[in-house]
């Protein structure tokens, strides 16, 4: 088992708890031992880097200090936005012995541990995609997706900036789709899948958010995805959750099921609905259990 | 050696459009650009695009190759030849084409001109001597200042797809060229103006800008620069500013984002009460957690002294992303690792470090 800390985000922890049981599940199974780090926050989630940069920072560095004292090097998380903001923050840290001595003697002044610099940030798709997690996942992915029609949706910030994430192509990514066929399931091509859902601003600016998000959603249904598929709970929450706005605005219903990467894997894997928690989302999954008879 | 390219050409006077494959001979360093005046001289002279400088400077050969924003100057073709695959040449996004891979930059200008991209520096005339900017006040503005206005970020911006209106990455990294210059004493007025209905706020981070940017401008931390410099000077009653405050507030008492009340933070009270029925819906799958009692994280006190603490050390606004900026650098450079610096067809080696002499 590799041990890595694990950072489950905000998301995670309250509305998308779905998430969370089903990555916790589906770890061993894939040869993860997690650490769950208790003594974290928000990564601020682009807001407060917006907002409060310097704070940003710091409260990043405090995320990446405790991970760092359950010794792995590994930092793990589950969503795009906590893997840009703390990858972000770990190259700064990590190539300015200046900034990285100022904020670790802040942190030490607030009683947190200081940081120096031996982690990396890995979201999970990262490491089920490659090396001994996709080996293990062909295995653990046994029940299989019987020709489940998925269309991956990337989101952005896994892929963009390229510089800060780097793990493939951001125009041409792969990860997904070579997920999805390891567990039985057919990859659907369509272009939007490296665009944006519109959830930063979905509150701030709907009917700009609104317009982004309906293209994914539609380009997927136009291909024939029986679901689609996403590394990020932000993006799970705008295309699962205002699926019904569009409805409203536009008067399509495009009864969509979305789900987490780890559920997609979990179902695949033969995970239990307790950790799967598909009740929990707004539009039914239902016809995807249907097809699979899970 | 032969270099294949298709271009989706546009024939604005019969409105129509066609992809056509061209094969040419080109040395091994042609570019784009050489390849497109290759296909104009020998191949079809009716071929539109336009070019200046050929050295990444003018700005006026964006473009985009297989979907992504290039300057056509700056792309070497030799990997794709040889690759066998045929790259789809056409024009950029987000603008009207004009003719083949020409298109009208209008929009694009109107919107520069619109954040009044010049020094308003309210001060009198310095006498005898000069004022004097340091080099720390000009590294607010280092990135910003490299734009050479292409439109490479403007044609892949996901915001602007969605409202023609967003003042976009171009626009938004100029108006922080000058809110950030030390002589500029517009702040607060070109916040205001930027942070209205179209302007910051619309963001959406899909970083789209600052993957194509062919300068190294990042205009999406250029955006983020202007969010930050708004809060400082207190420009932050537009719903985006409130939406970015309350995952401060979060932070600093709970740890984690108080999610339930992020709406009515954002839209005020009145507005969110529209969104009850919308809410219910989300309520019955557990989407709208309940606000009490509080997920606390573990040591939040840490969380709440570090904000302060770092208050007081002044690295307010846009400085404290300008911070992190020399460290994040070295990413922009492409080094080729695999290439040695030394080897043949490369500059010549450093000669060896006579010991006696130190």
């Amino acid at each position: 088992m590799r041990q890595v800390a694990y950072y489950k985000g905000c998301l995670a922890s309250l509305s998308a708890k779905e998430l969370d049981t089903s990555t916790q599940a589906l770890a061993p199974k894939v040869g993860l031992e997690l650490i769950e780090l208790e003594a974290v926050t928000c990564c601020g989630a682009g807001d407060i880097h917006e907002a409060e940069p310097d704070y940003y920072l710091h409260l990043n560095a405090r995320i990446l200090a405790y991970a760092e004292e359950t010794g792995a090097d590994t930092l793990m998380t589950i969503c795009n936005v906590c893997t840009l903001n703390l990858r972000q923050a770990n190259h700064a840290l990590q190539n300015d012995a200046a900034l990285l001595a100022r904020v670790n003697e802040n942190l030490v002044t607030v009683g947190a541990p200081p940081y120096s610099g031996g982690v990396e940030v890995m979201h999970f798709l990262w490491l089920i995609s490659v090396g001994e997690g996709y080996e293990l996942l062909q295995t653990a992915a046994h029940k299989g997706l019987k020709g489940l029609k998925v269309a991956p949706f990337y989101g952005c910030q896994i892929l963009r900036p390229s510089k800060l994430l780097g793990f493939e192509d951001p125009d041409k990514p792969e990860s997904l789709e070579r997920i999805i066929r390891a567990c039985g399931g057919e990859a659907i091509d369509y272009p939007a899948k490296v665009k944006c859902c519109g959830f930063p601003i979905i509150q701030a600016r709907e009917d700009v958010a609104l317009a982004e998000l309906i293209q994914p959603i539609e380009q997927a249904k136009e291909a024939g995805a029986d679901a689609m598929v996403t590394p990020c709970p932000l993006c799970h929450l705008s295309l699962d959750a205002w699926q019904s706005k569009l409805r409203k605005q536009t008067g399509k219903d495009f009864q969509m099921p979305i789900l987490h990467l780890s559920q997609l894997v979990g179902v695949a894997a033969g995970l239990d609905s307790s950790e799967l928690k598909f009740k929990r989302h707004v539009v039914s999954v239902e016809p995807v259990t249907e097809k699979l008879s899970v | 050696m032969k270099m294949a390219l298709k271009i989706w050409r546009y024939d604005p006077i019969a409105g129509e459009r066609a992809l056509r494959e061209y094969e040419v001979d080109a040395p091994d360093w042609a570019t784009l650009l050489d390849l497109l005046d290759i296909v104009k001289d020998k191949h079809d002279g009716s071929l539109a695009y336009r070019k200046s400088c050929r050295m990444m400077i003018c700005g006026s050969c964006g473009m985009r190759m297989d979907g992504a924003a290039v300057l056509a100057c700056k792309t070497r073709m030799v990997d794709i030849a040889e690759s066998g695959h045929v790259p789809v040449i056409s024009a950029m996004g987000n603008m009207p084409i004009v003719k083949d891979l020409v298109v009208d930059m209008e929009p694009f200008w109107g919107k520069i001109r619109s954040v009044e991209p010049w020094l308003q520096p309210g001060y009198s005339d310095p006498g005898e001597k000069e004022y004097v900017v340091s080099q720390e006040e000009m590294d607010v503005i280092h990135k910003e200042s490299l734009c050479i206005m292409c439109g490479c970020c403007v044609s892949e911006c996901n915001s602007m797809e969605a409202d023609p209106e967003f003042l976009g990455p171009a626009a938004l990294a100029k108006g922080m060229r000058f809110v950030g210059d030390a002589r500029d004493r517009a702040t607060v007025e070109r916040l205001q103006s930027y942070s209205s209905e179209h302007g910051i706020w619309d963001c959406t981070r899909c970083y789209f800008c600052q993957e194509r940017c062919p300068k190294g401008v990042d205009p999406r931390d250029a955006i983020a620069k202007l969010g930050a410099e708004a809060m400082r000077v207190g420009v932050d009653s537009d719903m985006g500013a409130k939406h970015a405050k309350w995952f401060v507030t979060s932070a600093k008492t709970t740890g984690w984002l108080r999610e339930t009340e992020l709406v009515p933070k954002t839209q005020g009270v009145a507005k969110s009460l529209k969104e009850v029925k919308f809410a219910m819906g989300l309520l019955k799958h557990g989407k709208v957690p309940p606000p009490v009692p509080p997920h606390v994280a573990k040591h939040v006190d840490e969380s709440r002294a570090l904000y302060d603490l770092v208050k007081a050390q002044e690295r307010s606004g846009a400085q404290g992303i300008v911070q992190s900026e020399k460290a994040l650098a070295h990413l922009a450079l492409d080094t080729d690792e695999d290439r040695d610096p030394y080897g043949e067809g490369s500059f010549p080696a450093p000669l060896p470090i006579e010991k006696d002499a130190q």
